[in-house]
């Protein structure tokens, strides 16, 4: 597809990046000379210099044929403003990144007269993916198939759960307590891999495995991982993420306490959210920590706009026994570092942004193509990803048992959903039409069933 | 550097040359010459290029920089010194460094020629010397870009070291249909010439040779005498308009061919060309005047000659060198110009040339009112300021490296007017120069050394000097992984 980006900045440049390994043909505008200088130098797009809010930088762009244009410039109302212009000049779909908290309220509307075809909030979008994390406490990350009947989680092995050493084909024999679920992904040395059955669990694997609601939630009881349910949340910094995951662990009856440094937004948090514990200070501070008995929290999440601060005292509440700490950090590539350094999730704002504007461009892809990619998550920084598809009637591969069946290499057919009923696949079962099948693979840009069972 | 990335590009680029060898090989099948000289050297590509290529490097297919420039200048030195082979097998040049010279100056679409006499030379050898033209004029890279799967998304470094101009433009947003997009203009305004020429009588042979040496912009011929030899004023009229065509931005063409005319003609590039070519066409026509004793004859050598130098072809109807001391060093000074960023052509190149103009007239009213900010501004657009000094840095090294190739071209003790040109025409692509390098000169009489200079700077000519330069920093050479 055709392509525009407005606003070449890191989302702009991550979505680029991935969006050409999938093939599609990218233009990038953007004003900042230095942006497209480096734009030239690292992808393989069209760079043009100029405002996205400019008709004739737009049509130099080709916005004409553009299928989609996506605006991720930092300022909302330039995104707007783009979405708007792009639209009447003839793009086909527009996205628009939004993320003023005034604005989202008015949000269906100025969609609607904006001719915006999909708005993405990165701050709710980042703190809706830290309410999952805290309510799976255990797990690094949660992704839902299936219109939520499928859940996939991901946890690190430790030598509590009795799994490590035993063989994956004999883990029924083995462990006969535990429910069985599906084991997607493993990553090892920061290497991602499928485990087939002679797979053998070590110690720091992290494991993503997949099943219906139920039988996860009971899965992980009988790992003895869940008890460790979220009370009472600390969180350092009140900007726009904060809002938002105030407002979503509140309804979930968690107890939040933030810590803002400036009066004037201490306030005003507090006018919002009458139940939480708006505390006014630094959230480096230590004495303050605690003294507010900073021991007591389930869970330490650092918001602020510095990554350096932000790791930094996710490192200090862990070391005053704080069970979790969540920290955002733009900056992914400390990823590493940190969980090292006991830190339990990192999160970056710009990785959410783009990996929910990709999940929208194949959605929007989907609507073009027959085949489909109902929902595609991008797993490890993007060494795997987890697809669902649609199976219709006219595949080739429907009715066959899957042992007759030859798949694409790096890649397993995970869960089968049937109806309301969620299958973990054997070497018996076959695909009917109408099923619903979730894909892990390591291979990127898959985009149809058929390319995974060859 | 990533040295095993670089291999591999270098062995995906010398059976890129082993294939480029199948047209001659055809010719020389057609003609009943001996097949003997391409067979060799296939298999002598084959040999080196198999094991590169398949040595594929684990990890790390980024391309940065240093590696697009390493592989961009690595490339041309070793496609030349393979290509230099059939020469040697055939019996055409006794001496290597002969060989490479013809070779370098085929690649590099100069035309400057060592070959005392090319009338008598098997006609698939001649072939293979114009087709170098046709490749090292759009490019070895670019045409691996167009043709071959893409292995990085930073290819716009092997385009940019390869393309010559102050700044790169894609004109679509894959390097690899960019890439065919040029290619298959080029190729289609070629097979225009080569009709074109065909029905103005010139033999089927010569004219797929000249039109090769004019798409190049080389000036290569099949004949001692050049395009003169024909005395074929229709024939000449066309090379001279398509020699034009070629050293024209072929950004200008992609315009056109997407309809967009207003903004193809709104190029400030294409206007000065043009008018710098009309200009020389008519000062010279004027002086050459009591030369030829009518003006239609005036004016055909004129025109003939100014795009030729211009488009940095160096194809000659006439003896120029025997023209009035002003024609003389005004085609001296176009050989300097050279024709447009973007196309086959060489030399410094006019939009340098307009760039520079603005820059002094910015700072002659910048010394009147220091405190005032002048954009430079190019079609309308702001050029950034590092693009500026680069055009400045660029035409330092080319001066300098003219002084210096004067310099020593001295050594063998030629007149100044003869190292001068013949530096300045080699720098500059255009292959004859002045008095002993004249359109019925050659370069046999300067010794191996010099060949080799000579070869050197066609090369740095072509690949705007950097890609060449970098190689000499030892730092490059430490391997990255």
């Amino acid at each position: 597809m055709r392509i525009i980006i407005v606003g070449g900045g890191k989302v702009g440049h991550t979505l680029a990046e991935q969006l050409i390994e999938e093939g599609h043909e990218i233009t990038i505008i953007d004003r900042s000379e230095v942006v497209i200088q480096r734009s030239m130098d690292e992808l393989d797009a069209l760079t043009i210099q100029g405002s996205g809010v400019s008709a004739g930088t737009l049509t130099e762009a080709g916005v004409q044929q553009a299928d989609i244009v996506i605006a991720v410039t930092i300022s909302d109302e330039i995104n707007m403003l783009c979405s708007l212009l792009s639209k009447r000049l003839g793009a086909q779909y527009t996205i628009s990144r939004i993320r003023d908290p005034e604005y989202m309220k008015s949000l269906s509307f100025l969609k609607k007269e904006l001719w915006i075809d999909y708005a993405i909030n990165p701050e709710r979008n980042t703190a809706l993916e830290i309410s999952r994390i805290l309510r799976y406490p255990f797990s690094g990350g949660v992704e839902t198939f299936a219109r939520g009947q499928v859940e996939m989680m991901d946890f690190r092995l430790g030598p509590e759960d009795g799994l490590i050493g035993i063989r994956l084909q004999d883990l029924e024999k083995r462990r006969p307590d535990l429910p069985r679920v599906l084991y997607c992904l493993v990553e090892r040395d920061h290497q991602a891999m499928i485990p087939k059955g002679d797979f053998v669990f070590e110690e720091q694997d992290r494991v993503f495995v997949a099943s219906d609601i139920k039988t996860i939630t009971s899965y992980f009881r009988a790992l003895g991982k869940n008890t460790e349910r979220v009370h009472k949340v600390m969180i350092m910094g009140g900007g726009r993420i904060a809002y938002y995951l105030t407002q979503m662990l509140l309804e979930m009856k968690v107890q939040v306490s933030i810590i803002e440094i400036n009066p004037e937004q201490a306030r005003t948090l507090s006018e919002a959210f009458p139940s939480a514990n708006i505390i006014l200070g630094d959230g480096t501070d230590r004495e303050l920590l605690v003294s507010e008995d900073i021991g007591t929290y389930d869970a330490f999440i650092t918001l602020t706009g510095r990554d350096e601060e932000n790791i930094m005292a996710g490192l200090s509440a862990r070391q005053n026994h704080v069970r979790k700490a969540i920290v955002k950090s733009n900056r992914d590539h400390y990823a590493d570092m940190l969980t090292a350094l006991g830190i339990d999730s990192i999160l970056s704002p710009r990785q959410v942004t783009a990996n929910t504007i990709l999940r929208a461009v194949r959605t929007r892809m989907n609507a073009q193509i027959a085949q489909a990619v109902q929902r595609m998550y991008r797993l490890m920084d993007g060494q795997a990803e987890a697809l669902e598809f649609i199976v219709h009637k006219d595949d080739p591969f429907v009715h066959k048992p899957l042992k007759n069946l030859r798949f694409r290499p790096n890649a397993l057919l995970g869960v089968i959903v049937r109806g309301s009923q969620v299958h973990v696949p054997g070497g018996n079962s076959m695909l009917e039409p109408e099923d619903r099948v979730i894909v892990i693979t390591l291979d990127s840009g898959v985009t149809a069933l058929g390319e995974v069972i060859l | 550097m990533n040295r095993r990335l670089v291999l591999h590009m270098l062995g995906k680029l010398l059976l890129l040359e082993a294939a480029l060898l199948v047209p001659s090989l055809l010719v020389a099948y057609y003609y009943r010459d001996d097949l003997l000289p391409f067979w060799y050297t296939l298999g002598i590509l084959l040999a080196a290029g198999l094991p590169l290529y398949l040595a594929r490097p684990r990890d790390g297919l980024e391309l940065h920089a240093r590696e697009g420039f390493a592989v961009v200048g690595l490339a041309w030195v070793l496609l030349s010194a393979f290509g230099a082979l059939p020469f040697m097998f055939s019996g055409a040049t006794t001496y290597y460094w002969d060989a490479l010279f013809e070779t370098v100056s085929g690649f590099t679409t100069t035309g400057a020629s060592v070959l005392p006499a090319v009338e008598g030379l098997p006609r698939s050898i001649l072939f293979w010397r114009s087709f170098t033209h046709w490749v090292g004029g759009m490019g070895v890279l670019v045409l691996t870009l167009a043709l071959m799967p893409r292995i990085s998304q930073h290819t716009t470094h092997l385009a940019r070291a390869e393309s010559p101009g102050p700044s790169y433009s894609k004109l679509l947003p894959r390097m690899a249909d960019t890439s065919r997009v040029l290619y298959l203009v080029y190729a289609s305004m070629t097979i225009v010439l080569i009709v074109a020429l065909l029905a103005s009588g010139m033999p089927m042979f010569d004219s797929i040779i000249h039109a090769l040496g004019t798409a190049g912009t080389g000036g290569f011929s099949s004949r001692n005498l050049s395009v003169g030899a024909y005395n074929n004023p229709v024939a000449e009229m066309l090379i001279m308009a398509f020699m034009f065509l070629f050293g024209t931005n072929f950004f200008v063409y992609f315009c056109l061919l997407r309809g967009d005319g207003f903004k193809a003609f709104r190029n400030e590039e294409l206007r000065a060309y043009y008018g710098i070519g009309l200009g020389a066409i008519v000062l010279i026509a004027i002086n050459i005047l009591p030369h030829y004793g009518d003006v239609w004859t005036a004016l055909r050598h004129a025109s003939f000659q100014v795009s030729s130098i211009m488009s940095t072809t160096g194809y000659a109807t006439d003896n120029f060198d025997l023209w009035p001391q002003f024609s003389r060093i005004l085609l001296l000074m176009l050989m300097l110009i050279g024709a447009s960023a973007g196309s086959t052509a060489g030399g410094i190149k006019v939009v340098r040339t307009v760039l520079m103009g603005k820059v002094v007239r910015r700072e002659v009213v910048h010394t009147l009112h220091p405190r005032k900010v002048e954009v430079v501004k190019l079609d309308g657009k702001a050029v950034p300021e590092a693009t500026l000094s680069q055009v400045g840095i660029f035409l330092f090294v080319y001066f300098a490296l003219l002084m210096l190739g004067t310099l020593v071209a001295s050594l063998d003790g030629h007149d100044f007017i003869s190292c001068f040109s013949a530096t300045a025409s080699c720098l500059s692509n255009i292959g004859p120069g002045l008095s002993l390098v004249g359109p019925h000169g050659n370069y046999t009489s300067f010794s191996p050394a010099l060949k080799y200079m000579f070869s050197f700077l066609m090369l740095a000519g072509r690949l705007e000097f950097f890609p060449l330069l970098v190689l000499f920093v030892p730092s490059l050479w430490r391997n990255g992984r």
